[in-house]
């Protein structure tokens, strides 16, 4: 049992309606912490169901999880693991229910049951974190969708998790604030060793992750660092997925004969590697 | 001046709108006692006269008020005609078959004053006190309400999440009508009919849609550990101050002779 991951053993997970056709089917997979997770898939691959499972909004019909060395079966212990592992859903709107910025981050922190000062002391750093401060005073519903996801994630670091998993959180924002809520991802995990679990349907999505888990009809498919799981290009056409320009383009200069790094995984890395031969 | 709605909070930095939340409703319920027990038309004329003094001072400005009273003309004069010609007493005036009485006169100025401090009082109220304060100050108000198991946290809560996805819900409305519109419905059309059917079939899109988002916003809450625990940073935000303990000591003194002079 490791104390510092997210593991799952054996999971597979039925829902009572309809067909008898898991959503996920025996999934075993571990989530070091501080990672950078992606995880891949086309819809009806079990990726929200997969996200649900990390924070118990839904058990799993077998197997185990392991939160951090806790079973998630444990109903005493469902505040601390809501605590550990913080999620945020794709519709920014449906995650704000507070009338002001500065309580819809509070929100969270006071459901802990901590102090004043202490919900004060969180509010002003997830505030700061996310570039938010001069929106505290705001009505969260009249915001734009990317500032409202925004707020939806500090709401959610305020109360200082150690794993975020987030569900598709860019599919409804426009590509500029699309942009800016990788960056701050990104951010929040290199700067503050925040596990970052990233689910989506867009491999572009998913530019900053150290390892790859493609998921297709209930299974784990690939996993892998990026460049390792799109080298296999016929396996992700085969579920309907493509690899982004990025990796196409090293696939092409490497059937070239131009021999890449395997450590590049951005643009300006690719550029300088180019230029150096 | 049109898109004014009633009671509408306007933003003001008065000697009013700083009074904390629950001092401006303990005065409001103190007034309504005060207005509801007594008959005796100078008293009422001075709270009357009050609640003018306080609406100076909000600087709020009679302009709107009477605008707002405006609204609700119709019903103070069929209020005042009635009350006027149905009570018994020394006839002042004939006209016609319907006789205007001296008592009748003065329970009608009695009940017009009444009207005109209630409802100038609840606009002042909600004009200097934005939502967010005044749902705190209820909520504080009525906590004393969880000794007998009523679960005024939970309740308020339900109150606030359905005021904030009002404007939400509206936009959603209207993206299914301009929806249906785009397919040929009608909603101003000639026959009543259709357009009621119209109008019914925003319905359900609707409710289905508020059913889905119920599900989400309550997985949203539950994820961050949702357990009905009190709003502390909101309720420490209020704090009564010297002149709101004068304020509610003065209104109360009010409402003393008030009850004084009506009932001795």
């Amino acid at each position: 049992m490791d104390k510092h991951a997210i593991e799952l053993i054996n999971v597979t997970k039925k829902y009572q309606c309809g067909d008898d056709i898991p959503a996920l089917k025996d999934i075993t997979l571990t989530i070091r912490q501080g990672e950078y997770i992606g995880i891949l898939g086309m819809n009806g691959s079990g990726k929200s169901t997969l996200a649900r499972l990390f924070n118990s909004l839904v058990k799993p019909s077998a197997g185990k999880i392991y939160i951090n060395g806790m079973d998630l079966d444990s109903p005493e212990k469902l505040t601390e693991i809501r605590q550990l592992v913080g999620i945020v859903f794709q519709n920014p709107d449906d995650q704000l229910v507070c009338p002001v910025v500065e309580e819809e981050i509070a929100f969270g922190p006071e459901n802990l049951g901590l102090p004043v000062s202490e919900v004060n002391n969180r509010l002003t750093w997830a505030l700061q974190i996310m570039n938010l401060e001069e929106l505290k005073y705001h009505a969260p519903h009249f915001l734009s969708g990317g500032q409202k996801q925004k707020v939806a994630l500090a709401s959610v670091l305020a109360m200082l998790p150690k794993y975020l998993i987030l569900d598709e959180p860019t599919s409804m924002l426009d590509p500029t604030s699309r942009y800016e809520l990788l960056e701050h991802l990104r951010k929040i995990n290199s700067r503050n060793g925040i596990t970052v679990v990233l689910i989506s349907h867009n491999p572009e999505d998913l530019f900053y992750a150290d390892r790859l888990i493609v998921l297709d009809h209930g299974s784990i498919y690939l996993q892998g660092n990026p460049r390792e799981v799109y080298a296999e290009v016929e396996k992700l056409a085969a579920i309907g997925l493509e690899p982004p320009d990025f990796y196409q383009l090293i696939v092409r200069l490497e059937e070239n004969g131009h021999k890449i790094d395997d450590n590049i995984n951005t643009i300006p890395e690719l550029v300088e590697c180019i230029c150096r031969k | 001046m049109k898109d004014m709605k009633l009671g509408q909070y306007i933003h003001g930095n008065s000697t009013i709108h700083l009074l904390d939340p629950r001092t401006k409703i303990v005065c409001c319920t103190l007034a309504v006692i005060a207005v509801l027990i007594s008959y005796q038309w100078y008293y009422l004329l001075l709270l009357a006269a009050l609640v003018m003094i306080g609406i100076k001072c909000s600087g709020v400005g009679f302009k709107l008020i009477f605008h707002n009273l405006r609204s609700i003309r119709y019903f103070l004069l069929v209020s005042f005609v009635f009350q006027a010609i149905l009570t018994t007493g020394q006839p002042v005036w004939h006209i016609g078959i319907i006789t205007v009485t001296d008592k009748g006169l003065i329970l009608g100025t009695v009940n017009l004053l009444r009207l005109i401090i209630l409802f100038f009082g609840s606009f002042l109220l909600l004009m200097t006190t934005t939502p967010m304060k005044l749902a705190t100050g209820i909520e504080y108000l009525l906590l004393p309400l969880n000794k007998i198991k009523v679960p005024v946290q939970s309740l308020s809560t339900v109150l606030n999440i359905s005021f904030r996805f009002i404007p939400t819900l509206i936009e959603e409305a209207n993206n299914i009508k301009d929806a249906q519109i785009s397919r040929g419905a009608q909603f101003n059309g000639p026959k009543i009919i259709l357009n009621v059917k119209n109008y019914l079939a925003i319905l359900i899109p609707m409710l289905a849609s508020s059913l889905i988002r119920a599900e989400n916003v309550a997985e949203a809450m539950d994820s961050r550990c949702y357990s009905g625990h009190p709003n502390k940073v909101r309720m420490s935000s209020l704090r009564l101050k010297g002149i709101d303990v004068i304020v509610i000591c003065f209104m109360l003194i009010i409402l003393m002779i008030g009850i004084f002079v009506c009932f001795f």
